[in-house]
């Protein structure tokens, strides 16, 4: 491995352009195959035009999918750095993204207990939401080391199933573990978040005309914030990688454990620092989630973990730029499929059948493209 | 046979020679005592396993333990049952689940591919009764909850016999249909891909009750029929005698307890012998190799893609007439049944009797299946019974009426099952009675390999090898 | 003589490498021939293509007159052709029959339906493997006793005779040798030598080898190829063969300290 320098505003520039053209282009190409379908399936309907039906809900499916896409991304990062260096899934990450948002909404139901979140105006709502955060990072993080301590290192070196029998039991017993201490803290085992501060306005953004009927284009400051996590944990995660001692320890121990161990880095406190910063990540997913979809409950993590673990296969996995990519593919597919499903197929097929669509496509993907779409040769030239 | 390694404690040797079959016969005896004291007790329950399992452990003859335990099963469980039924829906139970378990210990513990979504199988077994065996083919066009009730069924109850072997043809097919495009994935894929599987037939379950009604959704199909009973088994005579000994009214439905616990052994007998020869066949042999080592096992001649495709088939095959059997006991199935935690359940089995190993698999279906719907369920009574009471809580001084009712044990099965999937990999990942051969295995490192997409003449092999 | 495998600008590449450039090879039925080089020369992965594991990217090989490329390494093996791996990849917890009687698959009539049924015809198949299994372990020169043993627990030597032993259940026509004399002391090397030539006198099994000891490759080929960086740079007689300068060049150039080539 050659040594460069670093450049920080580069580090942080690149992602941020990534990121854009993934979100861009994705979005832009599933807008058009679905404006394509619209366009198609116009005639066969004549109790509503479908085209403009599709085209008055585009905004806000595009602004779900990608925050969404974001969450997916986070999450992603977990299971893309812990595989690219243990060459492993771990199957528990869900369940750390749901301790996560169980830290995240018990500080803010407190908070609202002790009365400190009725005056939040924007600024001081960001500070307690930040601080959810932060504390959502700071538990799921240490359960993922915690984890790995206990769980997962005594078994490396087995065969590949051995862990990975290992680390379904570790998701099976956390969820349980948490369903148990919020039955016996609080009597049942699902929490709210609560609601506070201006995030249910929204911005208009712009207004159009359709056929003589105007319509707001408008975004939640949720959705905003949301993104703006996003942006700063992806980019944030990228710079730690990319442009840090740290970030060349985890790099050069997913390329050859051996050497880097003779190399004189620890391996076993890099795999880990791998796990806290995955675990991190997922803790903070976990938060967003639960303030994007306010309902926690033991077993939230399950299925966002599967979906992101699609994502981060989807993008290639082991790279960080193909967890983003994957994750905001993911994100607005699902976001269109759940959206436009129903109304394409008359009612037939609704938006339960997006679980469907995401299984769907990680199955085409293992058979068709296994290294991902940012996998393989592409990478290497890169 | 495989107990003869675990044999050599010198407890179980008390247990050899003349003398030592006496002793277990009269272990069973004393078991079938505590039992005729309180046919309801989980005690006796959990003694007569403990009887089982001894029996097969100890060093005698086959013949001898075969002959214990077939007294024990077909004569001591169905006598007791006629005064407490619930012993032989345990017993019915444990059958169906050690048939599941031993076919996903085809595909997971003989050919080494990790499945975690077998549990579809069975549901495409129990929903094909469900649909054929019940009212549904008329409902098709009805909304949900909207029902006729009719008097006949679009096909008779005997339709069952033959709904068994389609069940089984179903079942099969479906797992060539899935293992075709999967089965060239590497390990850790195959078992997501499967668990994606898995959910993905529940959530066809749960939604497929339009644009045509064919599962009724979350609500369930319901009545399915159950098979006829043979005019003799419900004859008055034969009724009046059996209340007698039971010293409680006996009826049709009580027969049906009877009936459906001999049928599940019945084919759980099959799916043993057929499982055995299996594994000591040319069939079980390319399994064994490709699961050890995929690279030799095609250079030897072992065609990989159809090897793999006959495991996926044959497990699937046994939980699809499961399936069939299940939905006729219950008369009802629902998506809730097929959850994920169902098959890691079903892997849970497989994995804390040993992988690879028929007995051991056998026997892991038995405890998980008492410990899921007895030994939780019941220390969940025990709570609410004193829940009822005016006691407090040893150590915190809270009165039990106040202990949420959330805390039930038998909520808690997901807890366990992951327990005891860490705490066996990490400290016995053989499981508990090793097969012969994996004995070793699993402790050592595994050897490098070519790339699994290279073994295929077929397959492109282009950069695979480049990274 | 009639040609039994005939390799035609084989190549292989793996992304921008090229492992194997454009070799051809001819061997002769029931001769014993050799394929040297040094290591990282691409022998390995012509076996490989050969067996068809990996699928050359150009050219053709054809065995027994037949063009065997795109085919599956099993029907490959099935038609006569099975080999032996330079890291001994025995199916280390079945046993010593277990494996052979894996080797012996293409030639074991029994089916599924027979075992579930325990038919005559599979009790017949499987004693008549299980039989044959025996014979080819005293064979390869293993005790009568040794068939039980789990694989894993064989000396070394053993394993790989265990190897032979499982590529000669499958009946080839043609035997692919990778590196089979390994890690073996002078004695157990002179018998496994007389082995290689027993297969060809009594059983009358084309040989090939791959070797790096050089005694063994110059007192039993009738013809040797020389690999390197994927290229045949000479082929010939064991004579020809060590005088050839490029051979020499290509050992003693790079690898004059690693490898000793005893010329004699």
């Amino acid at each position: 491995m050659h040594l460069r320098r670093v450049n920080p505003f580069k580090e942080i520039l690149r992602p941020l352009g990534q990121l854009l053209i993934f979100i861009a282009g994705s979005a832009v190409v599933i807008s058009a195959i679905t404006l394509l379908l619209a366009v198609l399936l116009r005639p066969t309907r004549i109790d509503i035009d479908i085209l403009q039906t599709t085209l008055v809900l585009l905004p806000q499916v595009l602004i779900d999918g990608i925050t969404l896409g974001f969450m997916y991304a986070i999450i992603a990062m977990g299971y893309t750095m812990v595989y690219g260096v243990l060459e492993f899934i771990n199957f528990a990450h869900g369940e750390f993204v749901m301790f996560g948002a169980f830290a995240g909404v018990e500080l803010l139901i407190w908070l609202n207990a002790q009365g400190m979140l009725k005056t939040a105006e924007l600024g001081l709502a960001l500070v307690w939401i930040t601080l959810a955060v932060l504390l959502g990072m700071v538990v799921a993080g240490s359960l993922a080391v915690t984890t790995e301590r206990l769980a997962y290192r005594p078994l490396r070196g087995a065969p590949r199933l051995v862990p990975l029998i290992a680390a379904i039991g570790v998701s099976f017993l956390l969820q349980d573990t948490m369903r148990f201490l919020q039955s016996a803290i609080n009597g049942d085992f699902y929490r709210t978040f609560p609601e506070f501060g201006p995030f249910a306005q929204r911005l208009t953004l712009f207004t159009v005309d359709m056929n003589g009927r105007p319509i707001d284009v408008a975004i939640q400051y949720k959705a905003i914030m949301l993104i703006a996590f996003g942006v700063v944990m992806l980019v944030a995660l990228n710079y730690l990688v990319n442009a840090t001692r740290l970030g060349k320890a985890i790099r050069s121990v997913a390329q050859d454990q051996k050497t880097a161990a003779l190399m004189g880095i620890d391996v076993n406190r890099i795999i880990a620092l791998t796990f806290l910063i995955g675990g991190a990540l997922g803790g903070a997913a976990g938060v967003l989630w639960a303030f994007r979809f306010t309902r926690v409950d033991p077993y939230m993590g399950f299925i966002p973990g599967l979906k992101a673990f699609t994502a981060a296969v989807l993008g290639g996995i082991g790279s960080i730029v193909g967890a983003m990519l994957g994750g905001m593919v993911l994100g607005l597919l699902e976001s269109f499929s759940a959206a436009y499903f129903s109304i394409f197929s008359r009612g037939a097929f609704g938006a339960e059948y997006k679980d469907i669509f995401a299984f769907g496509i990680l199955i085409l993907v293992l058979i068709f493209r296994p290294q991902g779409l940012l996998g393989g040769k592409t990478t290497q030239k890169a | 046979m495989s107990a003869q390694a675990t044999s050599t404690n010198r407890f179980l040797q008390i247990f050899s020679g003349p003398f030592g079959a006496l002793l277990a016969l009269l272990y069973a005896v004393g078991v079938t005592y505590v039992l005729t004291l309180d046919p309801r007790s989980l005690l006796g329950r959990l003694l007569l396993f403990s009887a089982l399992a001894l029996i097969y452990f100890i060093p005698q003859r086959p013949a001898v333990k075969f002959l214990l335990g077939a007294m024990l099963v077909l004569m001591v469980v169905p006598a007791i049952g006629l005064r407490n039924p619930f012993l032989l829906e345990i017993g019915f139970q444990v059958a169906v689940f050690a048939t599941l378990a031993l076919g996903l210990n085809v595909v997971v513990g003989f050919a080494g591919l990790l499945d975690l979504g077998y549990i579809a199988f069975f549901a495409v077994g129990a929903y094909l009764w469900a649909f054929f065996g019940s009212q549904q083919i008329w409902h098709v066009d009805e909304p949900p909850g909207t029902f006729t009730v009719y008097a006949t069924f679009p096909f008779a109850a005997w339709w069952f016999w033959l709904f068994i072997p389609l069940g089984i043809l179903a079942a099969a097919g479906m797992g060539i249909i899935l293992g075709f495009p999967v089965l060239r994935l590497r390990g850790d894929y195959l078992a997501i891909v499967t668990l994606g599987f898995g959910e993905v037939i529940r959530v066809l379950a749960n939604n497929l009750d339009k644009p045509i009604n064919l599962t009724n959704g979350p609500q369930g199909i319901t009545p399915i029929q159950r098979p006829p009973l043979p005019e003799f088994l419900t004859s008055p005579e034969l009724l009046a005698t059996l209340s007698r000994w039971a010293g409680r009214p006996i009826n049709a439905n009580d027969v049906y307890g009877f009936f459906f616990y001999f049928l599940g052994l019945l084919i759980l007998g099959f799916t043993i012998i057929i499982a055995r020869r299996l594994d000591r066949s040319k069939l079980g042999r390319s399994w064994t190799a490709i699961r050890e080592d995929d690279v030799a096992a095609v250079a030897m001649g072992v065609p990989l893609r159809r090897t793999k495709l006959t495991a996926f088939a044959i497990g699937a095959a046994f939980s699809g007439a499961m399936g069939v059997l299940y939905a006729a006991n219950r008369t009802f199935v629902s998506p809730e049944t097929f959850s994920l935690t169902a098959s890691i359940s079903i892997l849970v089995m497989v994995i804390l009797g040993g992988l690879g190993s028929i007995p051991g698999v056998v026997m892991g279906a038995a405890v998980v299946t008492l410990l899921n719907i007895d030994i939780l369920q019941s220390l969940s009574l025990q709570l609410s019974s004193l829940r009822q009471g005016p006691d407090l809580i040893p150590l915190l001084g809270i009165p039990w009426k106040e202990l949420p009712t959330q805390l039930d044990p038998a909520r808690y099965q997901r807890f366990f099952f992951g327990l005891l999937l860490i705490l066996m990999m990490i400290f016995r990942p053989e499981g508990m009675v090793p097969a012969e051969r994996a004995r070793l295995e699993l402790h050592e490192e595994e050897g490098e390999a070519i790339p699994d997409a290279e073994l295929e003449g077929d397959l492109a092999p282009d950069e695979k090898l480049a990274d | 003589m009639s040609v039994i495998l005939e390799l035609t600008k084989v190549t292989k590449r793996f992304g921008g490498l090229v492992a194997v450039n454009a070799v051809d090879l001819r061997i002769e039925t029931g001769s014993i021939s050799s394929v040297i080089g040094p290591n990282g020369a691409g022998k390995t992965t012509i076996f490989n293509t050969i067996t068809g594991i990996y699928k050359p990217e150009e050219g053709d090989i054809r065995f027994d007159g037949q063009t065997i490329v795109g085919m599956r390494p099993d029907r490959i093996t099935a038609q006569g052709m099975c080999r032996t791996f330079q890291n001994i990849r025995l199916f280390h917890n079945m046993t010593v029959l277990e494996n052979i009687l894996v080797g012996a698959h293409t030639r074991t009539p029994s089916t599924a339906w027979g075992a579930v049924l325990r038919t005559r015809h599979f009790k017949q198949a499987e004693e008549e493997a299980r039989q044959e299994a025996q014979r080819l372990l005293l064979y390869v020169g293993l005790p009568r006793g040794l068939g039980d043993q789990l694989a894993r627990n064989l000396p070394y030597g053993q394993q790989r005779r265990v190897e032979i032993a499982r590529a000669l259940a499958s009946k080839p026509k043609l035997i692919l040798l990778d590196e089979p004399t390994a890690g073996m002391n002078p004695q157990e090397t002179e018998s496994a030598t007389r082995l290689f030539r027993k297969l060809r006198d009594d059983l009358g099994i084309t040989v090939v080898l791959i070797e790096h000891d050089m005694k063994v490759v110059m007192g039993i080929s009738e013809r040797i190829s020389v690999i390197d960086y994927g290229q045949k740079i000479a082929e010939g007689t064991p004579a020809e063969v060590r005088k050839d300068q490029r051979v020499i060049e290509a050992y003693l150039g790079r690898h004059a300290e690693s490898t000793t080539i005893s010329m004699h």
